[in-house]
């Protein structure tokens, strides 16, 4: 665990916590737990003796090893009741996520804060552990004496003010900077700005904090409490499952009556594992108070501490507990990150500060949303089901609790005078999802939405009662009594917060406006997110950047023409981009070898001459997608091999640097040429490492989110 | 013919003439030449005899339909000028070219429609050309097509490639220009011009271009109550984003905002702006001009109700300012993502790289000039 602590101070916390997970996985191990992995994932499924054979290493080796990569989730193993043989299989999406780590501790930290942020990254060090042994842990190394760990010095959170309230930190946190941290952390907010104490490392730290900040994540649903089925893959599991169910049944399976019997006995059996699995979640969001709209409230209402709940909360409820086992929920990490990447994109597209509320919106979304995915193995409790049917919502309330306070949410939006906003298509509310249709999203806008009731209710028209100048008492809490701008405010603190609520809808409408959907207002004061449309729509998004990238302007004019009309043949193509017909083709010929578009052949005659052939060109979306995804994946590789090869040119400065005397001081330990080589090395490591994880953000918008 | 004949025959084409009037490729059918009431009813050989007459004379033009034979009125004018022609040949040629109107017919065409041999066509058309009945021209659509056109009227604007064309050649600098022109109209109109300085609270709000407001919603009022709200919690939160120097930015405009451009509307701003004075810029060729814009995701459509307006994209990512000279980029930050970035992403032997081959990531150049 040692080369941890020593990771070089100048890498981003990313790349840092990518290369750990890297070092933790490929070179602590020396290999073995890599070979382990990598045979099981090329030979599929086998035992120990297969293993052996194939890895060249002693059973004994194999054993230590499975156990040490079981620890950490990266395999699944079955044990047959019958002959007790046990096989094990590799599970690729866990050993894809430590790529991801880097991201996941990120996004953790800004969330949860630092001391969440810490012990997930112990978590993932131990693997899944006792709870226990995991404060243990924490405590132990992040304790007072500790040598600072590296990349922390961009996050330090001031515990100072109040070390029992380790929650704050989650109002600091939520500011949602939306720059990649990677990319340049100096425009890093976290609404402390930069006078972070460090009075922690004075401070031992509490195990009271520790234990609450855990139940925190559990409740949360980053961190999840280990079952046995979870070592199972989920095929297995449901194939046990219904092998358990099968004994139920002697006279064997038949007929339609006994079938849909089985299946829903094997159902509930597996909606009991779900919420067998759920258990302490449950139990910690029942009896603790993890609404961050507690903590915000305190903040915006009145600005003072009249702090919300009491010291009982779920940390108690964890010490009652200390054997239980606890691992990160890779499902749920996912979708705290592609809600990142939503808001990034929403920034993009829209402004910083839409993309703050949209983040607001988001938080308060995904406390029900448990993954991005999934599929008939997915196991799911009734209520997760009944979220993924019916889709989650949230009221501008709670949105508005999930709103940093350091957003200012007057800004962002120009003014327009009121006679040019029409509030009936403003607040026209979508019931239904839009429906994906190549690359658009139909409005929903143009026929259907007319059948669903009356014009009346077309629209929300608690909008139009916030849009006047005053605000008149609609949410019932407030009573302005008719003051017009300038007046004096009874309740201030009430009344701001009605204003800015009223601002903060405008954000969400303009959201619900983009051609991209990012919102869909769904009801009166109801907003929800259709990811999956959102997420096609980002994968365009993506692949236009690509293709703008590669080539130009015209390039992405001519693909995005084709992907409108389907196919087209070379003389309608030119007229239609206005461009002169030889540059059309020569930029074509240039795609199509790229593999973005793909061009058919149909001959006019038997004779198949080229020039009394028609060439119509199309865009295929499906295959350029996977195309454009294999590609990331091979260019990560390709990164990953050069730092190999950085690594063996630089492996005699490297190895100095790596000595325990030289480390975390090298800057006074070596020689000026050798500590600027070395420079040059971290710089050179930074960047390549930076860009397989930014690679991984492409991979995650085509394929996991 | 008789004296009768003559008449009703003047009678006939007068009718006609009158007829279409408004539309002077108006067809007629039989039906609709018994139907002006000059022949008497039912005498059809009447009527036959005077289309042959006139048809004879060249005032008739036949044409073939699905449904049957009609005629087009040919003015009396045109008819004359075939009695300039002096052999067959040329009568035959100078029909085909007649008929093919302001589209032009192809000399090719004319030739496998009369079968009639290389040279006596060539002769024809020379001797037509010499008389200026007929001259050659070129459309855009194949230059090297030999085409031909009666003297008197000028090419189809599909012949011609319409205002995007200047001598045959795609205009691209004027399209250019124009794109631009239409950008930044989109621009100004679609979206709210944010100066920095206006983040500090003294300062008078910049009005907006339409319709000043005064009162609650001005910018000033919403600020001055914003601060209230952050004077609360400022203790806690620094608020960073107000203390960040702001530059200036396009913001988007508020939901359910009416007034974003239309085609007729941008289509007026370019008439009134005289940008195109030589070539009358119709409402289709400015619609083609924004189409392409959005195919290149600089703009987006936007519907409310039957409006369909047009609006910048990334509106807080654009150049703020509206004139942007022909080859700028357009906008501030261009994307970028993981493959744009990487060499990889833009590498020619890309699907040749592996390791132990010929080119492979360790020894790879592309990445030798990326890292330092």
């Amino acid at each position: 665990m040692s080369s941890m602590d020593n990771f070089p101070q100048y890498a981003s916390p990313c790349s840092l916590a990518y290369a750990l997970a890297l070092e933790s996985t490929l070179r602590l191990q020396s290999g073995t737990l890599q070979r382990i992995v990598a045979t099981l994932l090329a030979r599929g499924r086998s035992n120990v003796r297969d293993l052996a054979l194939h890895t060249s290493l002693n059973p004994k080796q194999v054993r230590h090893g499975l156990a040490l990569v079981i620890q950490h989730n990266l395999v699944f193993y079955q044990t047959d009741h019958e002959t007790a043989a046990t096989t094990y299989e590799a599970n690729p999406q866990a050993s894809y996520h430590l790529v991801r780590i880097g991201k996941i501790l990120d996004v953790i930290d800004r969330k949860y804060g630092i001391m969440a942020r810490n012990l997930v990254n112990d978590l993932l060090m131990l693997g899944h552990v006792e709870i226990a042994e995991l404060v243990r842990y924490h405590r132990l190394k992040h304790g007072p004496p500790k040598v600072k760990i590296n990349g922390e010095q961009n996050h330090n959170h001031d515990h100072d003010h109040d070390p029992d309230d380790d929650f704050d930190n989650d109002n600091d946190l939520e500011n949602g900077d939306l720059d990649d941290s990677f990319n340049d952390d100096t425009h890093y907010v976290n609404g402390n700005g930069t006078a972070h104490g460090t009075a922690d490392d004075a401070m031992p730290i509490q195990a009271n904090e520790v234990y609450d900040t855990l139940a925190q994540l559990i409740a949360a649903g980053v961190v999840e409490s280990v079952s046995v089925t979870m070592f199972q893959s989920p095929q297995d599991l449901k194939a046990s499952v219904e092998q358990e169910c099968m004994k139920e049944f002697p006279n064997g399976i038949r007929g339609a009556k006994v079938m849909t019997e089985f299946d829903t006995m094997v159902k509930s059996q597996i909606k009991a594992i779900g919420v067998e699995r759920a258990t302490m979640k449950r139990k910690l969001q029942e009896n603790a108070l993890y609404e961050p709209s507690n903590i915000k409230r305190r903040k915006l209402a009145n600005g003072g501490m009249s702090n919300g709940f009491a010291g009982d909360s779920g940390g108690s409820i964890l010490r009652d507990e200390p054997n239980m086992v606890v691992r990160l929920n890779l499902d749920k990490c996912l979708v705290e990150l592609r809600n990142q990447k939503l808001t990034e994109h929403a920034e993009d597209f829209v402004g910083e500060t839409t993309a703050q509320v949209f983040a607001g919106l988001l938080a308060s979304l995904c406390k029900k949303v448990y993954r991005c995915q999934h599929d008939q193995y997915t196991i799911m409790t009734e209520e997760e089901e009944e979220t993924y049917f019916t889709g989650v919502r949230v009221t501008s309330e709670e949105i508005f609790d999930h709103l940093s306070p350091g957003v200012d949410v007057s800004t962002g939006i120009g003014a327009a005078s009121e006679e040019d906003i029409d509030i009936r298509f403003a607040e026209k509310i979508r019931k239904y999802p839009p429906q994906i249709q190549g690359s658009h999203i139909q409005g929903t806008l143009d026929e259907g939405d007319e059948i669903l009731g009356s014009d009346d209710e077309d629209y929300d028209r608690s909008g139009e009662h916030l849009k006047g100048t005053h605000v008149n008492g609609h949410r019932g809490s407030i009573a302005q009594n008719g003051t017009k701008m300038g007046g004096d405010y009874s309740g201030e603190s009430q009344s701001s917060r009605a204003e800015q609520m009223r601002h903060m809808r405008q954000h969400l409408l303009i959201l619900t406006e983009t051609k991209q959907q990012f919102v869909r207002h769904c009801g009166q004061n109801e907003w929800t997110v259709d990811f999956g449309p959102l997420i096609q729509q980002l994968r365009y998004v993506e692949l236009d950047t690509m293709i703008e990238d590669n080539f130009g302007r015209q390039g992405l004019r001519l693909t995005r023409i084709l992907r409108e009309k389907g196919k087209l043949d070379d003389k309608t193509l030119p007229a239609m981009a206005l461009m002169r017909k030889p540059d059309v083709h020569v930029k074509m010929a240039e795609m199509e070898m790229a593999g973005f578009l793909e061009v058919q052949e149909v001959p006019r005659d038997n004779n198949r001459a080229a020039n009394r052939t028609m060439f119509f060109w199309f865009f295929d979306e499906a295959r350029t997608i996977k195309r454009v995804l294999d590609n990331a994946y091979k260019s990560m590789v390709r990164c990953l091999e050069r730092l190999e090869v950085e690594r063996y040119n630089k492996r005699a400065i490297l190895s100095l640097a790596d000595r325990r005397d030289v480390q975390g001081k090298e800057e006074e330990m070596l020689r000026g040429d050798v500590y600027n080589e070395y420079l040059e090395f971290i710089e050179i490591e930074k960047k390549l490492l930076s860009q397989v994880s930014r690679l991984d953000d492409l991979v995650s918008v085509f394929q996991d989110f | 013919m008789d004296d009768q004949t003559a008449l009703l025959k003047t009678q006939l084409y007068a009718a006609c003439e009158e007829a279409c009037s408004g539309d002077p490729d108006r067809l007629f059918t039989q039906e609709d030449l018994t139907a002006l009431d000059v022949i008497p009813p039912k005498d059809i050989k009447k009527l036959l005899q005077l289309i042959q007459i006139l048809t004879n004379e060249r005032l008739f033009a036949p044409v073939h339909l699905h449904s049957g034979l009609a005629w087009r009125l040919r003015p009396e004018a045109e008819a004359a000028k075939y009695k300039q022609l002096s052999s067959h040949d040329q009568v035959l040629v100078y029909e085909i070219i007649d008929a093919a109107g302001a589209e032009g017919a192809w000399q090719q065409d004319i030739k496998r429609r009369l079968n009639v041999q290389d040279n006596a066509l060539r002769k024809a058309l020379k001797e037509l050309e010499a008389k200026r009945l007929v001259a050659q021209f070129t459309t855009v659509e194949n230059i090297s097509k030999k085409m031909w056109i009666k003297a008197n009227i000028k090419p189809s604007s599909r012949a011609t490639g319409g205002p995007w064309y200047t001598d045959q050649f795609l205009d691209e600098a004027f399209i250019e220009a124009l794109q631009s022109v239409v950008m930044s109209f989109i621009k100004n109109r679609g979206s709210y011009l944010s100066k920095g300085e206006r983040s500090t609270r003294s300062m008078s709000p910049v009005l907006p271009k339409k319709g000043i407001i005064n009162g609650a919603t001005s910018e000033a009022a919403i600020k001055s109550k914003k601060r209230t709200a952050d004077a609360i919690s400022k203790d806690e939160t620094p608020s960073a984003p107000a203390a960040r120097p702001r530059k200036t930015i396009r913001l988007p405009l508020p939901a359910g905002y009416m007034e974003y451009p239309t085609t007729e509307e941008i289509t007026a701003g370019i008439q009134a702006a005289e940008v195109a004075k030589g070539q009358p810029l119709k409402q289709e060729h400015v619609q083609e001009l924004i189409d392409v814009l959005v195919w290149d995701n600089r703009v987006e459509e936007i519907r409310m109700g039957n409006r369909v307006g047009y609006r910048a994209v990334r509106i807080t990512k654009q150049n703020p300012s509206l004139y942007s000279k022909p080859g700028d980029e357009d906008f501030w930050e261009p994307r970028s993502n993981g493959l744009t970035s990487v060499p990889c992403g833009k590498c020619p032997v890309f699907d040749l790289c592996e390791e132990g081959g010929p080119v492979w990531a360790g020894g790879c150049e592309y990445f030798d000039q990326w890292l330092t």
